[in-house]
């Protein structure tokens, strides 16, 4: 007993001493942070500072912090883990790393801003020299492309005509001047993207490219040869860190790039035999990351080019995800199977636990990166609700479903009473049923180009589920409201002759991508059948309506390419 | 019962080791009294025909119509005599006929009501999906009464019989299948242990038998029809936390396992005790036996395992799951009346069978560890390594008699064979090293008067 009381004073002490190194350990960044503060505030001024040397250590605490993490990528160093717990404190913000994402996010859009503004040769860029993909062999490819039905040309782009109007961005973000900092730490880093004065346009990273040449037409232009370059990058690029996408029902992950580009990523969960079970509803079916791959080289046979691009890709899952990651949510999801592989399963609400854990060969995992779309404080998007949506419940039926009359209904509602909207409705309605994705609930347009612009189809994951199973209530819009474009018509013709056979161009075309063969042959097969079956409904139309109510020519309206090169 | 004259299963119950005669049975040995048995179950039927009415009137109210079916109190019931013959030596006797009157039943008899088990009940609809070893309520289970008043445990078909557990997949996320559960019932038999209450195939008409007879509007509730016109239903939780997908029928009918009731609680009490050779159930942590390789010195030392035969008993478990390759072994429940002496319940063995490639040799750790095993039991176990008794052939009879025949595929039968030459191997090192009076134990007065 004395001896215990003689320790117990020992015991108090070791403890006081313990607590006293926790709390200095902890106050000292904060200290400097505050010591640094002060003195760039003093230095710079608002902010706006020329090059720092890069002597000149910590600026702020945070930067530091991330540079630490980005340097030597180890999961967790404690101060890391108490700023997530902070976050996660923050009523609204659930978000932790990503967050800190949102906000690097904004930086760069605006560095991309100013980087508009800086570029001479923007013109240049927008409007993409023809030059024709090197594509090699025999190519049905290369003939489809050279195929006049593929050279019709955009009409002529004003400045309203692109997303990007480099003044009003600039006034819109009156800070962007602030982000100087922020190159100038991505300049130590990394010099060869450094937007100084003198950059030209070919100096910029791939995806800044493809986010200025979209356009009121298209995401991207036929031939541009920057998409197969971006197409590269995301597949060679150097993952610097990764974070949970929230929301959304499946688990998906966004990862960023070295060359500050990011791109969605989602992981395989389903082998390329797997079809969806015959049970499963619409809305429970699994998001293939082979769907996602397929749809954009879909999306660019049928010269839709609405699809951002996608690229397949072997993830190291400790190296690429794990190990960069700030995330904890997704961290702690990891774990070692039984079988000795690596394994996560993240955190969302469709499939997230360990029944559906994703796992690694023992650590290379399949997936799909679909690059981003621009941010959207720099072009923001509408999201609209597709009128032929699905019930998404068990036993109840969507309108459309009972109404035979409904496409009466949508034609006389904006913004489907002018404009190509309906047309373009009818488009992404022939592009889902031939993928067989019934998941389409809502569509997008950039903000900036009011109702006369294209949809952009994303989030095709679903597709691609059943190759022995043709779902006609897809086409339902179109055999409802009967129209079509000319162009889309004639290029639906031209994808069903034996020559420009469309599951033969697709196989060639999913050939280019790592992961290939991305698409088993049953479903490369499905595809011309159901191709047949648009064609059938689309005859059908004809006959009953006749044909100029059906077809609505949209091809005279523009001038074509030789006419337009001859200026 | 088949009495073909080639049978080998025929063969194997006739041999001397399976007719060991038990010492006779006094009154205090037997789990239930008959008149207090008979008279619970007349209280039980009267209370069920007055409900029964409150129930119909309840559902009319809301347009339904249940089917009334009459409920008549036979006091020679195959599962009341299945039930009066449990004692403290084991859940059935050998010569029993009403076991296989009772297999017949669960195959045949008609379905009076559904309804969600007791332990399903018990979690009142609580739902943790960041759990990842979910409790044992929350998976998809019915229990079904019969028109002659017997229960059953219903489980449905989840896994095709060639699939494989993922080999990803850890041992407690790993599915519950139906024919693991009738072929752990069989194999039980055949090694003569009777410790499984008696489980049989069945094509279920979930339309007929579930959905249109349940008195319970949440497991109404939980029924649809999919997109292929099947009619389905889920284990909510599972299905909310998105686990786990709804079990279909096609278009009605699904295959499932019948189970046999135990005596209920309040007339039988039985206590569930963790197994000394816990799994972590966590994606790392390890357990104590998995990594001290005399943790069986520190189990002989405490109660009740160090006395009497309940270390023997938990031996005879080990080698009945390792034959099975059921990992998930957390808990075991005895007979309170039976006091510390008396036999383990092997119940709940959904999980084995995942696969056959594969020989989970950790589940073997008491034997391995402890050296020490039943004499009665290790006889037996070398009978059925003979070619004549062959343990994959007394299954595949035993199991063929089943109406979801094949039970097991040929690759599950072979793999019996293998696990139980592994078991004789683990003992003959055990002999070598610690000599056949430490290692084989004379449990029965009688087995050692039986030479081999």
């Amino acid at each position: 007993m004395i001896l215990f009381r003689k320790f117990r004073v020992l015991i108090l002490m070791v403890f006081l001493v313990a607590c006293t190194m926790h709390i200095m350990i902890d106050l000292l960044p904060k200290l400097e942070k505050r010591a640094a503060g002060s003195s760039s505030s003093a230095g710079g001024g608002g902010g706006c500072s020329c090059a720092h040397t890069p002597g000149e250590e910590p600026r702020s605490w945070a930067k530091q912090r991330a540079r630490a993490a980005a340097a030597e990528p180890g999961w967790p160093n404690k101060h890391s883990l108490r700023l997530l717990q902070d976050f996660s404190n923050e009523p609204n913000s659930n978000l932790t790393s990503h967050s800190r994402e949102k906000v690097t996010e904004r930086a760069e859009s605006e560095k991309r801003v100013r980087q508009l503004q800086l570029g001479s040769e923007k013109r240049g860029l927008m409007r993409d020299t023809v030059k024709q993909r090197a594509v090699q062999g025999s190519s049905r490819l290369k003939a489809l492309y050279e195929h006049p039905l593929y050279k019709t040309d955009l009409p002529h782009l004003s400045e309203d005509d692109t997303l990007f109007n480099l003044n009003n961005d600039i006034r819109f973000y009156p800070k962007a001047a602030g982000q100087q900092e922020w190159h100038n730490e991505g300049n130590v880093e990394e010099e060869e993207y450094s937007p100084t004065g003198e950059a030209t346009a070919e100096s910029y990273p791939n995806w800044l490219r493809f986010h200025i040449g979209i356009n009121r037409y298209e995401l991207y232009s036929r031939h541009n040869p920057i998409i197969g370059a971006l197409l590269k990058d995301l597949v060679s690029q150097k993952i610097t860190s990764v974070a949970m996408k929230s929301g959304g029902t499946q688990l998906k992950l966004i990862m960023s790039f070295q060359n500050y580009g990011q791109a969605l990523f989602k992981p395989m969960k389903q082998t390329r035999e797997q079809e969806t079970p015959p049970d499963f509803f619409y809305f429970s079916d699994f998001e293939r990351h082979n769907a996602e791959i397929a749809a954009f080289h879909l999306d660019r046979i049928l010269d839709f080019r609405r699809v951002p691009p996608v690229a397949g890709r072997l993830v190291n899952m400790t190296r690429e995800i794990r190990d960069v990651t700030r995330d904890k949510k997704l961290w702690r999801t990891f774990f070692v199977s039984p079988a000795n592989n690596i394994c996560f399963y993240g955190e969302c609400s469709y499939y997230c636990s360990t029944e559906h854990a994703l796992c690694g060969k023992p650590d290379q995992i399949e997936g799909s990166l679909a690059a981003f779309l621009p941010d959207l404080a720099l072009a923001k998007r509408k999201t609209w609700r597709n009128p032929w949506r699905r019930s998404y419940h068990k036993r109840k039926k969507a309108e459309w479903e009972v109404d035979p009359d409904y496409c009466d209904e949508v034609k006389q509602t904006p913004p489907y009473d002018r404009g190509t909207r309906l047309l373009d409705i009818m488009d992404m309605t022939i592009f889902d049923f031939l993928m067989g994705n019934m998941d389409r609930h809502h569509y997008e347009t950039f903000e900036k180009f009011g109702n006369e612009t294209f949809i952009i189809h994303l989030d095709n994951g679903r597709g691609f589920g059943k190759h022995s199973h043709d779902e006609m209530s897809i086409l339902v819009p179109l055999t409802q409201c009967c129209r079509v474009k000319r162009s889309t018509y004639l290029r639906l013709q031209l994808l069903a002759k034996e020559e420009f056979k469309l599951s033969s161009l697709m196989e060639e075309s999913l050939l280019q991508d790592q992961l290939a063969p991305i698409l088993i042959q049953p479903h490369l097969e499905a595809m011309d059948r159901r191709l047949r079956l648009v064609l059938r409904v689309l005859a059908d139309c004809v006959e009953k309506e006749g044909f100029p109510l059906v077809v609505e020519n949209d091809l005279d309206r523009q001038p074509s390419s030789h006419h337009h090169q001859a200026h | 019962v088949s009495t073909e004259r080639g049978s080998k299963l025929e063969r194997l119950f006739r041999h001397r080791l399976y007719n060991i005669r038990l010492p006779e049975l006094g009154p205090e040995e037997r789990l239930l009294d008959e008149d207090e048995l008979v008279n619970y179950c007349k209280r039980k039927v009267s209370r069920w025909e007055r409900l029964k009415k409150f129930y119909i009137e309840a559902a009319a109210a809301s347009n339904i119509t249940i089917p009334d079916h009459p409920v008549t109190f036979d006091p020679e019931a195959s599962w009341l005599q299945f039930h009066l013959g449990i004692n403290r030596y084991a859940l059935y006797s050998r010569d029993d006929g009403s076991i296989d009157r009772l297999l017949r039943d669960m195959q045949t008899a008609p379905v009076i009501s559904a309804d969600f088990t007791q332990d399903e009940k018990a979690l009142k609809g609580a739902c943790d999906c960041s759990q990842v070893v979910k409790p044992s309520g929350l998976h998809l289970k019915l229990a079904l009464k019969l028109q002659d008043f017997g229960k059953a445990m219903f489980k449905p078909m989840r896994q095709e019989r060639h699939e494989e557990t993922p080999e990803n997949f850890f041992y407690f996320v790993d599915f519950q299948r139906h024919n693991a559960e009738i072929a752990a019932f069989h194999l039980d038999r055949v090694l003569d242990f009777r410790r499984v209450p008696p489980v049989a195939g069945r094509f279920i008409n979930v339309t007929g038998e579930i959905l249109y007879i349940t008195h319970n509007e949440e497991l109404r509730s939980v029924f649809f029809t999919s997109p292929a016109n099947n009619t389905c239903f889920f284990a909510k939780c599972l299905y909310v936390c998105k686990s786990e997908y709804a079990v279909c029928g096609h278009p009605d009918l699904l295959e499932g396992s019948m189970s046999a009731y135990l005596p209920g609680l309040s007339i039988a009490p039985r206590i569930s005790i963790p197994n000394p050779w816990i799994r972590a159930y966590s994606f790392t942590g390890r357990e104590e036996w998995e990594v001290n390789p005399l943790y069986c010195d520190n189990v002989k030392k405490r109660y009740p395992y160090n006395s009497g035969n309940r270390l023997l008993n938990i031996i005879d478990m080990a080698i009945f799951d390792f034959l099975t390759g059921n990992m998930d072994r957390h808990h075991y429940e005895i007979f309170t009346k039976f006091g510390d002496d008396g036999f383990l319940l092997h119940l709940d063995n959904a999980r084995g069978f995942g696969r056959h490639s594969h020989d989970e040799m950790s589940i073997l750790a008491p034997l391995t560890q402890c050296c020490m095993i039943k004499r009665s039991t290790l006889f037996r176990l070398k009978l059925l390594a003979r070619s004549e008794y062959r343990l994959s052939d007394v299954m595949r009879e035993s199991l063929s008699r089943d109406p979801l025949t094949p039970v097991l595929t040929e690759d599950h039968l072979q793999a019996l064979d293998r696990r139980l030459g592994q078991v004789l191997r683990t003992v003959g090192t055990c002999v070598k090293k610690l000599g056949e009076t430490q290692v084989v134990i004379t449990d029965f007065v009688e087995s050692s008067r039986v030479t081999t």
